[in-house]
């Protein structure tokens, strides 16, 4: 490991010897509540639905009914004639450029804010109306006259790359929205030298985040600016894209993200109903509210990237891995957005969290005539560990080696540095494979599991915070800060990290609270306003706790610094005696130097003549912007690992598998809140439950999706969740914020090839498409008993009925 | 638009509504209780379960109407007095929640089983919240919680 640090992560050192020392730590590492809590269980949190403003106009979307199709004309005067309609837009209205996502990529923004010449699923916008209210905004929609010419729709995304697919986007580029390759090493020699090698192709299936709130946005013109409430996870980023899809200055544009009922990835990117509130109020001069309905939600925001996948591995027979080849092809849907991060994500993860010298991959996205897909809750980590895991096992079946065991030789380790440039340095992945097995009783019941028992274990690495910035930052930073000291016994922070039911929020103010020796409720937090917060990235690449929590230490660790250097002064001692603890500030080891938090701050204030004790800070990665163009690089400051272990018994009668425990150890290095870390893992579990046995998006023939409901997209209940246990592993990381690590992402991916592993195990099968519902697991086990009955020897392959 | 009366949060009210609006919009629209939230609009979700004399219901299923005369709890009616009932407590000290959107109906369906059965088994528990889809915490907390309360309300 390379122990030099970089001048950037050395740039705020200097506030290392304030920070408060771990003996004294009041908060990180124990449970304490939510500062939303009481909000949330009295009915008081609004979120932006809850939002109502006097005068307030209700819009609706007009969606096309065809998933491929010209715009011949578009007829609004039948709707412009309904009274109670007071605006109507189409895309001409329009006057900035394409929404897209991340801005490094905005070559690549393909999105228009409404179709104006063809739409590309069934579900693309193409007007907007609003009205008095809803039911008159329903019907107007109603009276939108469009007239389409339908093209043929490529809904297959292997079929889409092919020289005859219909053409979604640009002629001669194979419908591809992204292609991205990656070498390293001598793939040949290594796989002509092995003991053993093993090839197999996996499938993953359209899943949806399914956020219990739907997206929406309320959005008013005044004093020349437009202000949006929205449910955004990043309300910068939307700025952004709001401003250039309206062809407006970011000053003209104010974003504010209310409470958030849950994001999970899906509410990452800027979507037309947020463009569309904005233009109508703009042009009505009224506050303008769009909520979409939950089908709306389903098929016309954001899906996971369905992913086939074609792994190539190299072994020496003492367990070794030598070199992974692997093709990826992710269906894109019709648009590009977060989802092309997917891409080159899947090929990172394909490097974690096992060794790998010699590599060569190719990952392929092409679009759809689909929802796009998009960034979701371990992000393309969720197919492809999936994929790699499930891999693992028949390697190890193979060599005949203990499947944690291979785990363990292969193991990632601290100071290891992957074949595409990643740096890991905190890393506990070997630890997390121990105490997983060690929980679920591996070594005294694996020779003992009867027929229809299994157990299964699956590895995870994931970023703890993407370097990433999205938007073009100076020196690649992505989250700043502000906390300002009050005289009157409390602190401000104003941080523009946005909480998206993670907890951010309480993250953050415990951070401002624990160095200042305030309480929680001492600390106001400000946060998700792009008017009165600084600049953060937002919610995604498990980047908050990381990269926002570094931010705010920092911040509040320079406006401490400023206070102690008046107090060391006056008390002829070093900022670094000084300690803050329950409201005081005192000399340590001597009681005659003592005085509140009140106290200090007038103690500033007056030597400074009235100036405010306010302190800054940042976090910006060591990487650089090309990263994702060179694939080529460090993407994170560190790198959690975790282990799933699942035990599984399949009826073998009905295929019903019965999923009686997970447990999850996962690396996120000094846990800043146990109960928090829990939930984190807890709600992971539930996600990578729905991916491996049940969640599915299905589609006809034309491109209509024929399920968009919760009754027939079934998500886990209460009532099929398994005993979890949460076990933290790890060491503090050196560069997170009190130690700490990423907790809720890199916890979901290896869930589900866990779950399949024990599945695989119990029947004896090889199950390698999700997910894997009873009645595949039924026909497979009536097929098998068929072709036993014929003599014939068994298929390896049975996960596609 | 017709008259209708009801009792909600212990409060009497009249009010004039459209026939075919919901229970849920006339909340949350004509009087501003936004507390019960609007997840799917097909009582699937439940995220807008309400009381209606006691008995935990979708509030997107019914027209305002229907409620004419009954008797309406909704998460705002939950705390007495400025104190937090023990099963909000309970949501709170647990982390039965992250988003919190649906935590109102999650804490009604809660408060209908407590009241039937004080001493649910876990088995109960987590089929009285059946019909709640949680998306953020597994569950988990949110039975723990309800499990909590329930010892709470006991030694009380």
């Amino acid at each position: 490991m390379s122990t030099e640090r970089s001048e950037n992560l050395k740039y705020y050192d200097g506030l290392r010897k304030i920070y408060k020392k771990p003996e004294d730590y009041e908060f990180v590492g124990k449970s304490y509540n939510r500062i939303d809590a009481e909000d949330k269980v009295t009915g008081r949190a609004k979120c932006t639905a809850d939002i109502y403003l006097p005068g307030m106009l209700y819009g609706k979307l007009k969606r096309s009914p065809f998933a491929h199709a010209k715009i011949i004309s578009i007829d609004t005067s039948r709707a412009e004639a309904l009274p109670g309609v007071k605006c109507v837009i189409t895309g001409k209205d329009f006057r900035g450029g394409k929404l897209g996502n991340p801005e490094a990529f905005k070559e690549l923004a393909d999105k228009e804010s409404l179709c104006k010449d063809k739409v590309r699923f069934v579900g693309d916008e193409v007007a907007a109306v609003a009205a008095v209210d809803e039911e008159t905004a329903i019907e107007a929609v109603e009276l939108i006259d469009v007239v389409y010419e339908e093209f043929p729709c490529a809904l297959d995304p292997v079929e889409a790359m092919k020289e005859d697919a219909s053409v979604i986007h640009e002629p001669g580029t194979q419908n591809l929205s992204m292609l991205t390759t990656m070498q390293s090493g001598d793939c040949d020699k290594a796989f002509s030298e092995a003991d053993y090698t093993d090839k197999h192709r996996y499938s993953t299936q359209m899943m949806v985040h399914a956020a219990l709130e739907p997206h929406g946005a309320v959005a008013t013109w005044e004093n020349n600016e437009i202000t949006i409430w929205t449910t955004t996870q990043g309300a910068h980023v939307s700025r952004f894209w709001i401003a250039h899809g309206l062809g407006i200055p970011q000053s003209q544009v104010r974003v504010i993200k209310p409470y958030l009922g849950g994001g999970f990835g899906g509410k990452l990117d800027v979507f037309p109903h947020e463009l569309c509130a904005c233009l109508m109020s703009m042009k009505t001069g009224r506050p303008v509210k769009i909520i979409l309905d939950r089908k709306e939600v389903f098929y016309g925001t954001r899906t996971r990237h369905p992913m086939e996948l074609e792994i190539e591995t190299a072994f020496r027979k003492d367990g070794t891995m030598l070199a992974k080849r692997c093709r990826h092809v992710l269906d894109g849907g019709a648009y590009g957005g977060s989802g092309v991060a997917a891409n080159v994500l899947s090929l990172i993860w394909a490097t974690l969290p096992y060794k790998v010298a010699n590599i060569d991959m190719m990952a392929r996205r092409p679009y759809t005539n689909k929802p796009a897909a998009g960034a979701m809750r371990g992000y393309a980590a969720s197919q492809v560990h999936f994929a790699n895991e499930v891999h693992m096992d028949e390697v190890a079946e193979e060599l005949g080696i203990d499947p944690v065991e291979l785990r363990r030789i292969n193991a990632c380790v601290p100071g290891y540095e992957g074949p595409t440039g990643l740096q890991v340095t905190s890393c506990a992945f070997k630890e997390t494979l121990d105490k997983a097995a060690e929980a679920i009783g591996w070594e005294e019941r694996k020779n003992g599991l009867k027929r229809g028992e299994g157990i299964g274990f699956a590895g995870s690495g994931f970023v703890s915070g993407t370097g990433f910035p999205v938007l073009e930052t100076p020196k690649y930073h992505s989250a700043s800060t502000t906390v300002r000291l009050n005289r009157e016994g409390y602190a401000t922070i104003f941080t523009g990290a946005n909480d998206i039911g993670q907890g951010s929020d309480t993250v953050m103010t415990m951070i401002v609270a624990e160095e200042l020796g305030l309480k929680m409720d001492e600390v106001k937090i400000v946060q998700s306003d792009t008017t009165l917060t600084p600049f953060d990235s937002g919610s995604f690449g498990s980047r908050v706790t990381f990269l926002a929590g570094n931010a705010a230490r920092r911040a509040v660790g320079d406006a401490k610094l400023s206070l102690l250097e008046v107090v060391a002064e006056n008390w002829n001692c070093q900022p670094e005696d000084i300690v803050m603890k329950d409201h005081r500030v005192f000399k340590r080891g001597d009681s005659t130097n003592d005085i509140s938090f009140s106290e200090a701050v007038w103690m500033y204030e007056e030597k400074h003549y009235g100036k405010s004790v306010v302190g800054v800070g940042s976090f910006a990665h060591d990487g650089d912007k090309e990263i994702y163009k060179k694939n080529r690089g460090n993407y994170a400051a560190a790198y959690s690992f975790s282990t799933g272990a699942a035990s599984v018994e399949v009826d073998e009668e009905t295929g019903c598998i019965d999923l009686s425990e997970l447990v999850l150890a996962h690396d996120c290095g000094q846990p800043l809140n146990l109960r928090a870390v829990e939930g984190q893992v807890e709600g992971s579990v539930h996600m990578g439950l729905g991916f491996a046995l049940f969640e599915e998006c299905r589609f006809d023939e034309t491109g209509k999706m024929l399920n968009p409901t919760f009754l027939d997209y079934r998500f886990p209940t209460a009532l099929d969740m398994p005993r979890i246990r949460t076990i933290t592993c790890g060491q503090p990381d050196e560069e997170g914020p009190f130690g700490a690590k990423e907790a809720g992402e890199g916890s979901t991916p290896p869930v589900a090839p866990a779950i399949v592993n024990a599945i695989n195990r119990a029947t004896g099968l090889k199950f390698h498409d999700l997910p894997i519902t009873p009645e595949k697991v039924w026909r497979a086990l009536k097929a098998r008993k068929a072709a036993e009955a014929a003599g014939v020897q068994e298929g390896r392959n049975c996960g596609k009925p | 638009m017709r008259i209708i009366r009801m009792k909600l949060n212990d409060e009497q009210i009249e009010a004039l509504v459209q026939e075919n609006c919901t229970l849920l919009d006339f909340l949350r629209n004509q009087l501003g209780a936004t507390g019960t939230k609007k997840g799917c609009e097909e009582g699937e979700c439940g995220a807008c379960t309400v009381l209606i004399n006691g008995v935990p219901m979708n509030s997107c299923l019914m027209l305002a109407v229907e409620a004419d005369g009954q008797e309406i709890t909704t998460i705002e009616g939950i705390a007495r007095n400025g104190e937090l009932s023990p099963l909000q407590k309970a949501f709170i000290e647990k982390w039965g929640l992250q988003c919190g959107f649906c935590t109102p109906g999650m804490i009604m369906s809660a408060t209908a089983l407590l009241k039937e059965n004080p001493s649910p088994t876990e088995f109960e528990i987590r089929e009285a919240i059946a019909g709640n889809l949680c998306r953020c915490t597994g569950y988990a907390k949110i039975v723990e919680a309800i499990s909590a309360a329930a010892d709470a309300i006991k030694e009380a």
